[in-house]
C-alpha cells in the first residue's frame, strides 16, 4: 500500500525539480535567444505602467 | 489544511518564473551600451563625442526621451529632457515619495558627482547636472514639459523637492 505523505512529497520533490529546469532555461533564452530580453522587458514596462495609472 | 499551504507553495514558485525573467533581463541590460526601455543599461560607448560650440539644444523638445549616464556609477538610464533659453533640463519626480527614493537612485547619485554623459539622437555629449531648486525661468521651463509630457510640474513642486530638476551644463 502507498504511502499518501511519501507519495505527496514525492510529488513536491518533482514539482521543484521541474521549476529549478524551468528556471534555468528561462535565464539561458532571455540571456541568449535575440529579442526575447525586449520582449520581457517591453511586457514589464507594460505592467509598470498599468500599475501606475 | 495541507493542501492549501502545499498550493500557496506551488503558486509562489510558478511566479518565481516571470521575476526570474524580468531580474534576467535586467541584469543583461546592465551589460549593453545604453539603456533599453525601462531597465538601467550600461556606460554609453557608441556615438561621436560632441566636441566645440553648444548646439541649438531647441530640438531636444521634439525628442521624447534621451540616454543619460552618470560616470559614477558608469549606469545608464532613458529620461525625459526640455530645453527652454538654450538650456538643457533633466528631472526626477516623486522624490519625496519612499517608493521614488528606492525607484529613483540617479538624482541622488547626481548630486554627489554629476559629471554625466549624455547620448541624443546617436552623439553623446559631456554635462555636469547642476541641481536647480528656484528661478525665473521655471514656470516657462514648466510649460514647456508639461505640455510635452503629460505631466503637471510646477515650480512648487520644485522647490518643494518632490521633482529634482537638473540644468546639464557643458563639462570643462
Amino acid at each position: 500500500m502507498t504511502n499518501p505523505s511519501a507519495s505527496n512529497n514525492k510529488f513536491m520533490k518533482r514539482f521543484f525539480l521541474c521549476l529549478l529546469t524551468v528556471l534555468v532555461i528561462t535565464v539561458l533564452v532571455v540571456w541568449f535567444v535575440p529579442g526575447a530580453d525586449d520582449f520581457v522587458e517591453l511586457t514589464f514596462q507594460r505592467y509598470l505602467g498599468r500599475a501606475a495609472s | 489544511m495541507k493542501i492549501f499551504i502545499r498550493l500557496g507553495i506551488i503558486i509562489v514558485s510558478l511566479l518565481l518564473i516571470p521575476i526570474t525573467a524580468v531580474a534576467t533581463a535586467a541584469l543583461k541590460q546592465r551589460f549593453e551600451d545604453g539603456p533599453n526601455r525601462v531597465f538601467s543599461g550600461g556606460p554609453l560607448q557608441a556615438g561621436e563625442l560632441h566636441a566645440g560650440a553648444e548646439p541649438d539644444w531647441a530640438f531636444v523638445n521634439s525628442i521624447p526621451t534621451i540616454e543619460m549616464q552618470l560616470l559614477e556609477p558608469g549606469t545608464s538610464r532613458r529620461i525625459w529632457v526640455a530645453s527652454y533659453d538654450n538650456k538643457l533640463y533633466v528631472w526626477s519626480g516623486y522624490m519625496n515619495s519612499v517608493v521614488g527614493r528606492i525607484w529613483k537612485q540617479w538624482p541622488v547619485q547626481a548630486e554627489t558627482d554629476g559629471r554625466a554623459v549624455m547620448r541624443i539622437d546617436g552623439v553623446r555629449y559631456e554635462r555636469e547636472l547642476e541641481r536647480v531648486m528656484e528661478g525665473d525661468f521655471l514656470p516657462a521651463l514648466s510649460d514647456i514639459i508639461n505640455s510635452k509630457y503629460s505631466s503637471s510640474l510646477t515650480p512648487a513642486s520644485v522647490s518643494a523637492g518632490e521633482v529634482w530638476l537638473f540644468e546639464a551644463t557643458p563639462r570643462d
